[in-house]
């Protein structure tokens, strides 16, 4: 993020794209709410109804995949209408000219027919966004997950540098991030291509830096990203260590990646519990969680903080930390950290950005009121950085990058008439090996199910609660079917969180050519009914968020299970939490 | 000018901005007002009056957190008067309050109590049964109304309202019989509520509590050690506190529960959602692994030393290495682990293993 949790409750205009905040990042819509009673004006734009858009002043529905018309429209108007800061672009960018143009030819009426959204909401949202000062975009998965993921944000990139919506609070770009310490695994140099810090493996300078400082001889070539590395695992890759991730569950294309696990000479995993990818370990070493071990993880608004030890692990499970620095040391390392305060410190010492945070700074500052510290953070005297290009751009200038709309890699045709996304509810967490375990969590949402549109479930003999058979290209997964008005005419939706019927198979793993993030947001896919809902077991399934719920057309009172109480109760909920019926 | 912004707090001058209530500047000056309804994050109602001050000029007493302040205003917030009003009204919140310290307090600190006490608020003006209804079949598992502790401070449903937006809980009957309550009496778990806990955390004394301590009547809050830490959840950070029973597990600690950190200290202002807050029986589980496992010949799981572990994981890992090469191996980190972790993790990638063949998994 560019920008700070806390300025978000003083912005007049949010544009919220791609992202369930409510669900996903519950603390950031929160904040998000407050700016909205405060009187500020959110846009959503999203191909699924979420709980923000019930409290948005507009909701962008729009086709999934079609993100670069939208926002390229958007700079278009900004364009055409002489709303960009011109000054702002002289003094702090590149290669305007060639966005100038570039975006022209998407004149809104052209994207009105491609995205699915008027014309006029196009231009009206541009405007707001170019003419209020502290506007501020917010981004995640549903921005990235695509084949042109790294296109769509350099539109998000080119809206803010056009209008000046940089450097200044409560503007800016804003990706949040879905796991704890994204930011942080990135910042500490997990990556095929930077050493801790964002410094490149290839530059020459970094390299004999760090060979320097490591003493041993380092490969100056990239390494395989994620998505390239399980295209190939069985392969050219024939040995795996994983550290606390199912990547069975979370990478697309399962049933590929499986037979390539079998292909696998080796396997070294270090988990809390059990899970799919564990199953193919020949070692496992037994890991601490969060609770019973020290370190720090970085949120998404660049903030160090510190994890401390509540209790201690059960029976022989030790700190991933110690674990991987036993194992280098049977592989002949000599490593030799007493604690994490040390490799914290390390990692200090050889990157700039962080160069001046410790654990010890950690313990003992407050800053502007809260704990933690932003990077950048050059010295140990520096406070930390709020918002990040505060006085200009951070290195240089900023790019302007043009950019042409491509469609997704696969589209719906006469095979499968669908197009599929995936996401995250509230009350779920990625592979769920945590949230499942939690009665109240497993309450709310104890089975898989899709979201169809009626239109659609109509058309295929589909009702509400039926057994319902996703198939796409790549496989198949048999869950409950949720009809709602939630999804758009044409479009499916799935949590990717059971393991019984996991999304993954069905995703495609077509990556993005940049950061290799696979396409999980769109795919072509059908939908049958298997069973009919009275044949199904009975229990009580539990939509993440219910409003919205299609319901006629079946009695409540010889409902089998309880779920189409729920729904009935939905049904007389307002779609507005503010206005209670009763 | 002078007399513009600033305003005379027992007979100190203070500046304020336009907007700021007497309580706003008092907290900035550390200078302690009692309140039990209000909230920095909620609108204020003043209904409690625990936070009644004098303002010169003014006939009645006024309530600090809801009095905007006007230049010039001369104001006490401890005097006789104040101290008379304060015990009566404590005293009278209390005849229908818990007055023994266990039965005050199952669960979260208890304000009220701790007030009247430091007040010394005279606790025998009579007993009268509540008549509040509990909703003693609301099978939700996280959150437990007790009602002959509630005051009606509403702070919960304001809570719910104005932050959490959804509307789930509510003010519902009349007079002596008002209490919380939701549409028809419904279960939580079958109204629009996202279990985030808020209502709990807001409590001023513990009428809303967490139900699985108080159930399997763990050691009140009080008893517990406070370790603040990140959550491990989503991109956000939350601080939270683990509450952990020291002594549980023979001596190795139990968390009994988590709390927020108070607002204004954190990035997430004391606010968490259902995940924070309540998803961490996962950390006690029974399926968690406890032991190195190494996968044998029979191609099942066995049990196994630290030191066999580790002979087996290096020798399997080095002779990929020799024979395909260093680039066969991908060292696949996580961003559910910490800075360090990962740091190490790239580290012995690249400095052990000589390849550059290493990612977070943060895809999904
Ligand atoms: S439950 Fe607690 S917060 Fe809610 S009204 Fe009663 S005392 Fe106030
Ligand atoms: S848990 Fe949260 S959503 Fe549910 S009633 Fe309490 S404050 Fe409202
Ligand atoms: S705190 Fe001021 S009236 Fe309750």
């Amino acid at each position: 993020m560019t920008n700070s949790i806390g300025e978000i409750r003083d912005a007049e205009f949010l544009f919220v794209i791609g992202s369930n905040t409510s669900e996903a990042h519950p603390i950031i819509a929160m904040e998000m709410k407050r700016a909205v009673k405060a009187g500020a004006t959110m846009v959503v734009a999203d191909p699924r109804s979420i709980w923000m858009t019930s409290i948005s002043e507009k909701h962008l529905q729009l086709r999934p995949g079609t993100d670069v018309w939208l926002l390229n429209a958007m700079a278009n108007v900004i364009v055409t209408e002489g709303l960009v800061d011109q000054e702002f672009i002289d003094e702090n960018t590149e290669d305007w000219e060639k966005v100038r143009e570039s975006v022209l030819r998407y004149t809104p009426e052209e994207a009105e027919k491609v995205t699915g959204i008027s014309a006029d909401d196009i231009r009206w949202t541009a405007r707001k966004y170019a003419t209020t000062e502290k506007a501020g975009i917010y981004y995640t998965l549903g921005i990235t997950e695509h084949s042109h993921g790294t296109d769509n944000v350099y539109c998000l990139a080119n809206l803010v540098l056009m209008t000046g919506h940089l450097g200044k609070p409560s503007s800016g770009m804003n990706p949040l991030r879905g796991q704890n310490n994204v930011q942080g695994a990135n910042d500490a140099g997990a990556t095929p291509v930077f050493l801790p810090g964002y410094q490149r493996v290839d530059d020459p300078e970094v390299h004999a830096r760090y060979e320097k400082s490591w003493g041993v001889e380092l490969s100056p070539v990239p390494g395989l990203n994620l998505n390239e590395m399980m295209k190939t695992v069985g392969d050219d890759i024939k040995g795996l260590f994983i550290m606390g991730e199912d990547i069975i569950i979370s990478e697309p294309n399962v049933t590929k990646l499986e037979k390539g696990m079998n292909n696998l000479d080796f396997v070294v995993t270090q988990e809390p519990f059990h899970n799919e990818t564990t199953r193919y370990a020949d070692v496992i070493f037994p890991a601490a969680v969060f609770a019973e071990k020290e370190g720090t993880f970085t949120n998404s608004e660049r903030r160090v903080q510190r994890v401390r030890k509540g209790v201690e692990p059960p029976g022989e499970a030790r700190a991933d930390w110690e674990i991987v620095q036993a194992l280098a040391n049977a592989c002949g390392a000599g490593w030799n950290y007493t604690n994490t305060a040390d490799v914290y410190d390390e990692l200090a010492r050889d990157a700039d950005k962080f160069a001046g945070i410790s654990h010890e700074r950690l313990e003992t500052e407050m800053h502007e009121g809260k704990t933690g510290i932003q990077w950048p953070c050059p010295d140990p005297e520096h406070p930390g950085t709020e918002y990040l290009h505060e006085n200009g751009i951070l290195r240089g200038k900023g790019l302007f990058v043009p950019v042409e709309y491509r469609p997704s890699m696969e589209l719906e045709d006469e095979d499968y008439g669908l197009l599929l996304s995936t996401g995250r509810t509230l009350y779920h967490y990625n592979a769920a090996t945590q949230t499942r375990r939690e009665q109240g969590l497993h309450m709310k949402q104890s089975d898989a199910f899709v979201e169809i549109h009626p239109r659609d479930a109509r058309k295929r003999g589909v009702s509400h609660g039926d057994m319902v058979r996703v198939s796409t290209r790549r496989g198949d997964v048999e869950c409950r079917a949720i009809v709602s008005r939630q999804v758009r005419p044409g479009c499916i939706w799935m949590p990717l969180h059971f393991g019984e019927a996991r999304a993954n198979v069905l995703t495609n793993d077509a990556g993005d050519p940049i950061t290799g993030t696979a396409e999980y947001k769109v795919c072509a896919a059908e939908i049958v009914k298997v069973a009919d809902r009275s044949e199904t077991k009975s229990g009580e399934l539990f939509p993440g968020s219910y409003y919205q719920i299609e319901g006629p057309g079946y009695n409540v009172a010889e409902a089998p299970y309880g779920a189409l109480k729920v729904a009935e109760e939905a049904l007389r909920q307002p779609l507005s939490p503010d206005k209670p019926e009763t | 000018m002078s007399d513009k912004s600033t305003i005379k707090l027992n007979g100190r001058e203070y500046d304020f901005a336009p907007g700021e209530t007497v309580l706003d500047v008092a907290a900035r000056h550390d200078i302690y007002i009692p309140t039990l309804c209000h909230d920095p994050r909620l609108d204020a109602v003043g209904a409690c009056r625990t936070c009644l001050v004098e303002i010169d000029g003014w006939r009645r007493l006024a309530p600090a957190c809801a009095t905007q302040l006007e230049p010039g205003m001369e104001i006490a917030s401890e005097n006789e008067r104040i101290d008379r009003h304060r015990q009566t009204l404590l005293s009278l919140y209390m005849t229908d309050h818990p007055t023994d310290p266990a039965a005050a307090e199952p669960g979260a600190p208890n304000e009220l109590h701790a007030m009247a006490s430091h007040y010394e608020a005279p606790m025998d003006w009579g007993y009268m049964e509540s008549l509040r209804d509990a909703r003693p079949d609301d099978r939700n598992p996280y959150v437990l109304f007790e009602p002959d502790l509630c005051i009606l401070c509403a702070r919960c449903t304001r809570y719910c309202d104005e932050i959490e937006g959804v509307n789930a809980i509510t003010l519902a009957g009349r007079a002596s019989e008002t209490t919380i309550s939701t549409v028809d009496k419904l279960s939580l778990m079958d109204t629009s509520c996202e279990l985030c806990g808020g209502c709990i955390d807001v409590c001023p004394t513990g009428a809303m509590g967490k139900k699985m301590p108080l159930v399997r009547g763990d050691k009140p809050e009080r008893e517990l050690d406070k370790v603040r830490t990140t959550c491990n959840f989503c991109g956000v950070g939350c601080q939270l506190d683990l509450n952990v029973d020291r002594d549980a597990r023979d001596g190795q600690g139990r968390i009994v529960k988590v709390t927020s950190p108070p607002v204004g200290t954190t990035t997430n202002d004391g606010n968490l959602c259902v995940k924070g807050r309540f998803a961490y029986d996962f950390v006690h589980h029974e399926d968690r692994i406890t032991t190195p496992l190494i996968r044998g010949e029979d191609g099942e799981l066995h049990p196994a030393s630290w030191d066999e572990a580790l002979q087996a994981a290096a020798s399997g890992l080095l002779a990929v290495k020799d024979k395909h090469g260093k680039d066969s191996l991908g060292f696949v980190s996580s961003s559910r682990c910490t800075m360090e972790e990962n740091f190490l993790v790239q580290k012995m990638s690249r400095a052990v293993f000589g390849t550059n063949n290493v990612h977070q998994c943060a895809a999904t």
